[in-house]
């Protein structure tokens, strides 16, 4: 069934899911906001400026809706009486615990009245998840972090390769290489560890352990030099 | 002879369009016919621009000497006489028209047959180059072809032109699978953004078929999800560009409620023009600068049924 653009629910409306989190919506809204901005070369002769215009207030009404716990729980409410959400929602996938620091001290705090005017300028900040710092304790059947093991708990998660590239920005082959442990295919050391750390957060698992216990491998392997090797930084 | 092996080998017909000229089609086509017989495929161009050709300039040839129109117009009737080998392996081309004003529209039946004798010969893949505009001609060669290519440049003037093959191979495809004589006249009258009836999207055509038909709007649904067109942005100079794509992606989603897939780009680079001024082809001249790079992409992702994604940009 095919939907007008004014009879997309909001999640249609910024192409997320019904289970994404707050950051995912923020991203997804700053993304589908620049898609439709008023000088977007990609929309030419599409929309006419009346209907961009349109547009754009629905994503702003979208986003305000979904990215506050109360408010979407409220719109969530409403769709399923439409029967646009499942009656019983589906246990959202183990959300990735990888959480980007952001270089700034702090986001500036958001306001509602910062944008109540609707201007172009005012983009309000994804307030930030509290309780995902944490690190997930290692599944019982895990003895130790290999390549097949990292690529189970991978796909217990319902990640894909592509996935995890997206959010440690390794790339697929990389990531391939490691899962695979092709030891003689992949970077030097110091990269695969950078490499683990950032996959291991993806993940939501200890980083320092994931690494050292899959580093151990490699240098069982490749007979690394114990004597050369420094005690990674903490 | 038509060998019998060679018609039941399962091939693809790629047609590649964007309603624009000048936006590196014919460059495209013949680069990804390279890479592809470069990977070991069997190959075979087909210039269908007819009246403005130039495959084979892009691949190196001379002016050959039989063309499409010989077999359009029935000078031979075994296409394989109009086949041209060129010097890379697995590499063979059909070259345009040159002669006759005529040949630049071929009716109904001469594209069928063309199609149908397309089906039979010795290759892995077809790539269709189609000529600029959004004519019937050219449309028809679109729709025949088991996926759809559109190049665009990230600039409004090819962009427009762009929604506006999009469009027109839309109603046309619908207009093909309605017999009603009131819908297709409600179709045609759609097609011109400012008519009277408050047709604006593709959306409110449905719903005022639905009115007069339900049945038949719901086929129309149905066609709306088969449509599939792909889409190349050619000539990128700036992440902006790069992103030019989903954004057209986005749009086509919510305007035409079809999916449109991101291949990739390529990226704007002065060897392009040098390979065109040596004529030369780009990915044997260079074959290791970034636009050579770009369309080798291009190719994987076509062949693994994969889009472009954001992850693939490191």
């Amino acid at each position: 069934m095919i939907k007008k653009i004014e009879d997309l629910n909001f999640y249609e409306l910024l192409e997320v899911s019904p289970q994404a989190n707050a950051q995912e919506i923020h991203k997804a809204y700053e993304r589908i906001r620049r898609v439709y901005d008023p000088n977007s070369v990609a929309l030419y002769s599409l929309f006419t400026s009346e209907e961009t215009a349109a547009i754009h207030q629905r994503i702003e009404e979208a986003y305000r809706t979904l990215v506050y716990e109360d408010n979407r729980k409220k719109y969530d409410a409403m769709l399923r009486n439409r029967n646009e959400l499942p009656e019983i929602p589906s246990p959202p996938p183990p959300a990735p615990k990888f959480q980007p620091r952001p270089f700034q001290a702090s986001p500036p705090a958001y306001q509602e009245n910062q944008h109540t005017g609707s201007g172009p300028g005012a983009m309000p900040q994804a307030t930030p998840q509290p309780g995902q710092e944490g690190v997930s304790p290692v599944p019982s059947f895990v003895a130790e972090f290999t390549g097949p093991v990292i690529k189970l708990l991978r796909e217990q998660m319902g990640l894909s390769i592509r996935n995890i590239a997206e959010m440690t920005k390794v790339s697929v082959r990389y990531l391939e290489l490691i899962e695979e442990e092709n030891f003689k295919k992949l970077p030097a050391r110091a990269y695969i560890r950078g490499f683990l750390m950032l996959y291991a957060k993806a993940l939501g698992y200890d980083p320092d352990r994931m690494s050292s216990d899959y580093l151990k491998r490699y240098d069982a392997a490749t007979g690394f030099p114990y004597s050369l090797r420094k005690k990674p930084q903490v | 002879m038509i060998e019998l092996k060679d018609a039941l080998r399962k091939k693809e017909i790629w047609a590649i369009g964007g309603g624009k000229g000048g936006i590196g089609k014919s460059l495209i086509t013949g680069n990804i016919g390279i890479c592809l017989a470069r990977l070991k495929q069997k190959v075979l161009l087909v210039d269908a621009d007819l009246g403005g050709a130039n495959l084979h300039t892009t691949l190196g040839i001379g002016v050959p000497d039989t063309t499409l129109s010989d077999f359009l117009n029935r000078h031979t009737e075994n296409i394989q006489d109009v086949i041209i080998k060129t010097d890379i392996p697995n590499l063979n081309l059909i070259s345009g028209a040159q002669d006759f004003l005529d040949a630049a529209n071929p009716n109904f039946a001469q594209k069928t047959r063309l199609f149908r004798h397309l089906e039979t010969l010795d290759a892995d893949y077809i790539l269709l180059d189609l000529g600029a505009g959004t004519s019937f001609n050219i449309i028809d060669f679109f729709l025949f072809s088991d996926h759809g290519i559109l190049v665009v440049l990230p600039e409004p003037t090819a962009i427009e032109n762009a929604y506006r093959f999009i469009k027109s191979a839309f109603y046309r495809r619908f207009k093909k699978v309605v017999t009603h004589q009131g819908i297709k006249d409600l179709i045609d009258a759609a097609m011109d953004q400012k008519n009277t009836m408050g047709v604006r999207t593709p959306f409110d055509l449905i719903e005022r078929v639905k009115q007069m038909e339900k049945e038949v709007g719901e086929i129309l649904e149905l066609e709306v999800l088969k449509f599939r067109p792909k889409l190349i942005v050619n000539q990128v100079r700036t992440k902006n560009d790069i992103q030019i794509g989903f954004s057209m992606k986005s749009a086509c989603q919510k305007y035409f409620g079809i999916d449109l897939e991101y291949l990739g780009y390529v990226e704007y680079d002065d060897c392009v023009w040098q390979s065109i001024r040596s004529k030369r082809p780009l990915t044997i001249e260079y074959p290791y600068s970034r636009p050579s790079r770009c369309i080798e992409r291009i190719v994987n992702n076509l062949l693994r049924k994969e889009q472009f994604t954001l992850s693939m940009l490191y």
